[in-house]
């Protein structure tokens, strides 16, 4: 599922309900390769709800259910035939609370290549060791790889689950809130490492900061009760937004 | 119900103190060209004084525009509109010393100079006071319309100069004008034109903070 189209993934009229509450309305979108968009807008408005839908994390809630499509390297990912796995394989997802497992530094990277069944000693090393570095924390934890994640601070945990993203050679990353609960040192390093990301990644980000969003996003999608309301590039939407709600949400009238 | 009604008040204040910046400026172009037309010494020595109050108008407003940005994080037209007035301010002040020059014109002449007058140097003094007066109404309402209309209103300012000019030029060919008068009259002219051009560059910021272009250049 490698792919090299420029809009590498299209969502057409995408509707979801849970139960019969509709959340996301006719949502059409496409999100370049490569960049770093941004998904902002008031508590409730379906933004995390269309980031989770991206890689079919909404499959796990009861009664949630979906129509339109959500097309990545031209396959739509609700068609039929679709290895679930091998989607969020390539569409990897960091949580707004770092999540690390209760194992090892090391075991938590290596964890998802285990279950891929990589087996050889030295290629998991190889790889952990890479995404330790991507993520900027290989530096920090070099000496104590066998130590339990829990003992990480919650900037250092939430690059280890960056790390343990990307040691899949994921396409795309799905960050939700990723710094929302990280003091303001922890959360530099988290915009450094995405601003770097970017150059292999396709990344997709929810946050609330607007300031976060204008430093690190190229495209930005503003979100209103289920619906998209703007979706334009970040120095667009912050200087001369279309829409009088946008305008109002970024200058803070409200939201 | 109103979010941000501390931020909202702030800006309100800002174009409020931009006024009255303006107001004391304008007065100053009036008793400075009232100074030197009546040699009214001391009208010239208080007007000199009352600039002191434009340049602390710019620096409190100047701190109040840097805090907004520190404290509110503006974006889009509120961060245009904080840095029009940063801007601006710069504007009014040279404004606020060129009249300040007109009065040290008063107080370098001599007493003996036998004034030379002429209704010009008060028509221009009034174009140029319409234009500031234009140009701050065309902030307050965000009128593209006014703000172009100072831009263009310039070329009557100008004209009024070359007229004083060709008028002083022809006086002293004909010794109907003392020569040290003369070149006063000239600079206050000179002083009105200068005021003129700096409307025009507050005009060119309402333009900014509008649309986000300065001289047709996009910015932000």
């Amino acid at each position: 599922m490698n792919c090299s189209i420029e809009k590498n993934i299209i969502v057409e009229n995408l509707n979801l309900y849970y139960g019969t509450k509709q959340a996301l309305f006719n949502i059409d979108m496409e999100i370049p390769r490569n960049k770093v968009t941004a998904l902002i807008g008031p508590s409730g408005c379906g933004k995390s709800t269309f980031l989770r839908s991206i890689n079919r994390m909404n499959d796990l809630i009861p009664k949630c259910r979906i129509d339109g499509s959500i097309t990545y390297c031209g396959e739509n990912i609700y068609g039929q035939g679709m290895d679930v796995i091998d989607l969020r394989r390539k569409v990897g997802m960091v949580f707004q609370k770092p999540n690390p497992f209760p194992m090892s530094i090391f075991e938590n990277v290596a964890y998802g290549l285990r279950c891929q069944g990589v087996k050889d000693k030295i290629e998991l090393q190889k790889t952990v060791k890479k995404a330790l570095v991507d993520a900027a924390l290989y530096d920090e934890v070099k000496d104590r790889l066998k130590e339990n994640a829990l003992s990480l601070s919650g900037g250092q945990q939430q690059r280890l689950c960056i790390a343990r993203a990307i040691a899949l050679s994921p396409d795309v990353i799905l960050m939700d809130e990723p710094t929302s609960a990280l003091d303001p040192i922890a959360t530099a390093k988290i915009e450094d490492l995405i601003n770097e990301l970017k150059k292999d990644y396709t990344i997709i980000i929810v946050t609330h900061n607007m300031q976060q969003a204008l430093r690190i996003s190229d495209f930005t999608a503003f979100f209103l009760m289920g619906e998209l309301m703007e979706f334009d590039e970040t120095s667009k939407i912050f200087s001369h937004p279309k829409h009088q709600k946008t305008e109002d949400y970024i200058t803070g009238r409200f939201g | 119900m109103t979010y941000r009604a501390k931020f909202e008040q702030e800006l309100e204040d800002l174009k409020l103190e931009l006024i009255k910046m303006g107001d004391i400026v304008i007065s100053n172009i009036n008793d400075g060209l009232k100074s030197f037309l009546s040699m009214d010494i001391t009208l010239a020595e208080m007007t000199i004084k009352k600039d002191k109050m434009v340049n602390d108008y710019e620096k409190t407003i100047e701190k109040k525009c840097l805090q907004i940005i520190l404290k509110e994080q503006p974006v889009a037209k509120d961060l245009r509109l904080i840095t029009s007035v940063l801007k601006m301010i710069t504007d009014l002040e040279r404004i606020g010393d060129h009249a300040a020059d007109i009065s040290k014109m008063t107080i370098f002449m001599q007493k003996s100079l036998k004034p030379y007058v002429i209704p010009h140097m008060k028509l221009m003094t009034e174009a140029s006071q319409k234009m500031i007066k234009k140009a701050l109404d065309s902030f307050v309402k965000q009128d593209l319309g006014l703000a172009n209309a100072v831009i263009n209103d310039d070329d009557e300012v100008d004209a009024y100069f070359e007229e004083i000019k060709g008028i002083v030029a022809e006086a002293i060919r004909h010794n109907e004008i003392d020569a040290d008068y003369a070149l006063y009259m000239m600079m206050v002219a000179k002083y009105l034109e200068r005021i003129s051009d700096h409307a025009v560059n507050i005009g060119e910021w309402v333009i900014f903070s509008v649309l986000g272009e300065h001289n047709h250049n996009v910015i932000f």
